[in-house]
């Protein structure tokens, strides 16, 4: 025994003095657990011994541990040598349900005036294999039996619409022996509900507030939220029996799980246009069966979407085909699995299309639009478009002999205002019209100028004309006048061989001088030459030569004969007609 | 890079002077905006098609405008453009299907003006070219007057036939001239006019504070008649009549 160890023992005698302890040993107070670190849900044992003392000490602060069982509390005695000694130790089954470091504070024990106490220990808690539903205690509404209740756990509690949420009911059991009488099924309101198969779920045990439960998945379900807000889940109600044997009914509890509330964040605005729906992630395929065929087969065109998504909410995408293609509705074809881990799979929509034309079409191509949750941003995924050559179908078969056209009115895809004309504008100045302008007016005065102006001058040309004439006729007139005026006289006189004479000796010199002739040289032909211009040179020819033999007959003829007047006239209307004739 | 510099370049040319714009300038002008259309810069298209449209006209400058606005937002606008466009030239379907769409979306409704049938008769009879009439009565008047000359100069079954050919031109040349005037009289009407502003209210009297007749909204066409002080009686189809505030109309 060492001084240090006697300082101490002289101390705590004199700190017990008066108590009369019996003995004086060591006294020893330890705190141990039997690992420091654990994980969540796993199970440690914290020992607290205290040595030769027999007084009571309280239980240290846990710092958050759960206590799964305890305190056991074991005592013995040792009575070696003749010396005793003594041991009291309590035990704790410990737990934690969250992974993290705890402390287990300073355990105390009072001896005498004197306190002792324990240093404290920490425990690292790291995250559990499998992570335990949230115990019902969180949940804090739990009524009823706490030996038998349901857990209802939401795998998030945020989740945009069209996400996939796992909702887990759990039942928490302690009796040994539990049967369902009925179950009052909850339909979640405002979700599409996707019902999963929970035959294979293992049982488990679990500790909750110090409590073993045997733990049962008794139902799952895939939500996926319809509409944005708070959308609440109503609690599950099951009747169960419990300890129904031979010899007992059993005793019926109802149990009901707690409700359950997600907040359902509506889709980022500004969805892209070829949005259809789907969140999740998505790939996309688009294939035809074949690429070549002849006018009237069928084309199996499909278009899939695979990945982890809403797979049974997803509409058929807008494919576009050939306006002159005969496209029927898409089949679905679904190879989708409902798991805990949501929808997995693929959807496909199938077209069968009957090409109608010979040529080369193009289908697609076809870009499709999806939220990806994770990133909170839509993705747009695209194919390119799959081109199709149609060669014309079988030459001499009553098709391609007479093909078979289901007409039909062509379809308005769309309205917008025509399109500007390109070119030349034909532009003019603005306000400035034809119509009572200058030049207008210049044209519409000119044809009637011109026409007053034409008449205008067309009847003075006729006024001329009639002057020139009426002077050539007096001009002949007056020259026959002059010519006759012998003639006239002697008719006056009424000597008709004078008379005669002189009316051809008037007509023969007149003649003569008319027509450059000689007094000799008058014959019908000659004068006929002469005027040969005229019209009626023949005849004025004879005449004048029947004429002039008349008045010289009469010249030789009987006394008794008298002027006359008709000669005369005729001689007179004859040099008038030289005259006329010779003008023309 | 360098085609839009010089695009802007040639749009601010024509724009600067707005004084003189020679026929070769609104050309160039005319085409560099309708590249800028082509390539969906509205803004510099309608800045070159004001530019020409300042002291030109035509249906087609016409269509362009009135796109221009419509591409831009600007639905009053492209009405008036479309309507003063179906002044030049009545008969043009472009005009006609661009006003039809437009009108859709004025969201007042109005009993349609004339019947179908007989106003596309009535409109193609009235011809696209302004000047159409014009040069017709022109034709008329000296077709007339070489009739009368020829049958003033001929003589016998010539002369007859050619009296009748003047009296057949006679009523021809009454026609045109009583088409041009029309034609006229259309073209340079000012009584008709398109609300400009989102909402007005047509009130009974050219006062502010004067009662509420009804309310008339942006792109509808009204006949309006003279104003007074700033204020301007407009007329509906079915005869209800208001006053509107100038600033709330223009003119087609």
């Amino acid at each position: 025994m060492n001084a240090r160890t006697m300082t101490r023992m002289l101390l705590l005698a004199a700190g017990l003095l008066g108590m009369a302890p019996a003995f004086a040993q060591e006294i020893g107070f330890t705190a141990a657990v039997d690992r420091n670190a654990i994980a969540a849900g796993d199970q440690l044992r914290l020992t607290i011994t205290l040595t030769n003392a027999r007084e009571r000490f309280e239980a240290p602060d846990l710092g958050g541990l759960v206590v799964v069982q305890g305190p056991f509390e074991s005592s013995s005695f040792n009575y070696v040598n003749g010396r005793m000694s003594s041991t009291v130790s309590r035990t704790w089954v410990l737990t934690a349900t969250k992974p993290g470091r705890y402390t287990i504070g300073p355990a105390k024990a009072r001896i005498g005036n004197g306190v002792i106490q324990t240093e404290p220990i920490t425990i690292e808690v790291s995250k559990g294999s499998a992570p335990p539903p949230a115990p019902a205690e969180a949940q804090g509404q739990q009524r009823g039996d706490p030996n038998l209740f349901i857990s209802l756990v939401l795998s998030k509690s945020k989740a945009y619409v069209g996400e996939q949420v796992l909702a887990s009911y759990y039942v928490y059991n302690r009796y040994p022996n539990v049967e369902i009488a009925k179950v009052d099924p909850s339909k979640p309101n405002g979700f599409w509900v996707e019902e999963l198969s929970v035959d294979n779920a293992p049982r488990e045990q679990r500790v909750v507030n110090g409590l073993p439960y045997n733990v049962t998945l008794i139902k799952q379900q895939l939500l996926l939220p319809q509409r944005s807000g708070t959308l609440r889940i109503e609690p599950l109600s099951i009747s169960f029996i419990v300890n129904r044997s031979f010899f007992s009914r059993g005793t019926p509890v109802d149990a009901r799980s707690n409700a359950a509330e997600l907040t359902a964040l509506p889709l980022p605005a500004g969805a892209p246009a070829g949005f259809n729906g789907a969140v999740g992630e998505l790939e996309l395929t688009v294939k035809a069966d074949r690429a070549e065929v002849k006018v009237d087969e069928a084309i199996e065109v499909e278009v899939k979407l695979s990945g982890s998504a809403n797979l049974k909410l997803i509409e058929a995408p807008k494919l576009q085909f050939p306006a002159d293609f005969e496209v029927y509705d898409p089949r679905v074809a679904d190879r989708i699995s409902v798991g805990a881990g949501g929808m997995i799979g693929s959807r496909g929509f199938q077209y069968t299309v009957i090409p109608r034309h010979d040529g080369t079409y193009a289908i697609g191509p076809l870009s499709i639009t999806y939220f990806d949750p994770k990133a909170g941003a839509y993705k747009t995924l695209s194919s390119p478009a799959l081109t199709i050559t149609v060669a014309p179908g079988e030459a001499g078969s009553a098709s391609a002999a007479a093909p078979r056209v289901q007409r039909a009115d062509v379809a308005t895809l769309g309205t917008d205002i025509r399109y500007i004309r390109t070119g030349d504008m034909g532009l003019r100045r603005k306000d400035r019209w034809l119509f009572g302008s200058w030049p207008w007016f210049a044209g519409m005065s000119a044809p009637p100028l011109a026409f007053v102006l034409l008449l205008a001058w067309s009847r003075k040309r006729e006024r001329d004309r009639a002057d020139a004439a009426g002077m050539r006729r007096r001009a002949a007139d007056r020259v026959a006048r002059k010519r006759l005026r012998e003639a006239e006289a002697a008719l006056a006189a009424q000597d008709s061989g004078r008379f005669h004479a002189a009316l051809s000796k008037a007509l023969q010199g007149y003649i003569a001088d008319k027509l450059g002739l000689g007094i000799a040289g008058i014959t019908p032909e000659a004068m006929e030459r002469r005027l040969q211009g005229a019209p009626d040179a023949k005849a004025i020819a004879a005449d004048a030569a029947r004429l002039i033999a008349a008045c010289d007959m009469a010249r030789f003829a009987p006394a008794g004969d008298r002027p006359q007047r008709e000669r005369y006239d005729e001689a007179m209307n004859l040099i008038q007609r030289i005259e006329r004739a010779a003008e023309a | 890079m360098i085609r839009a510099l010089l695009l802007h370049f040639l749009l601010a040319a024509a724009a600067a002077p707005v004084a003189a714009l020679s026929i070769a300038q609104a050309d160039s002008t005319a085409a560099a905006a309708q590249q800028a259309y082509a390539s969906g810069d509205y803004e510099a298209a309608l800045k070159g098609f004001e530019a020409v449209a300042a002291h030109y006209r035509s249906a087609s400058l016409c269509l362009a405008m009135g796109n221009t606005h419509y591409k831009l937002g600007d639905l009053a606008q492209a009405i008036l453009w479309y309507e003063r466009g179906l002044r030049l030239a009545p008969a043009d379907e472009d005009l006609r299907a661009n006003l039809d769409i437009a009108n859709e979306q004025v969201r007042d409704r109005l009993p349609a003006g004339q019947g179908l049938a007989l106003g596309r008769t009535w409109d193609a009879l009235r011809g696209n070219n302004p000047d159409a009439w014009a040069r017709r009565s022109l034709w008329a008047c000296l077709l007339l007057f070489a009739a009368l000359t020829a049958a003033h100069g001929a003589r016998g079954i010539a002369r007859q036939g050619a009296w009748v050919l003047a009296g057949i031109m006679a009523l021809i040349l009454t026609g045109c001239l009583l088409m041009a005037y029309a034609r006229h009289r259309a073209l340079t009407a000012t009584d008709e006019a398109i609300v400009m502003v989102a909402k007005v209210e047509a009130r009974s009297e050219p006062r502010e504070e004067a009662k509420a007749l009804f309310v008339l909204h942006r792109g509808t066409k009204v006949s309006a008649s003279a104003g007074l002080d700033g204020w301007i009686e407009v007329r509906l189809p079915n005869g209800t009549a208001g006053w509107l505030p100038a600033s709330a109309l223009e003119r087609i």
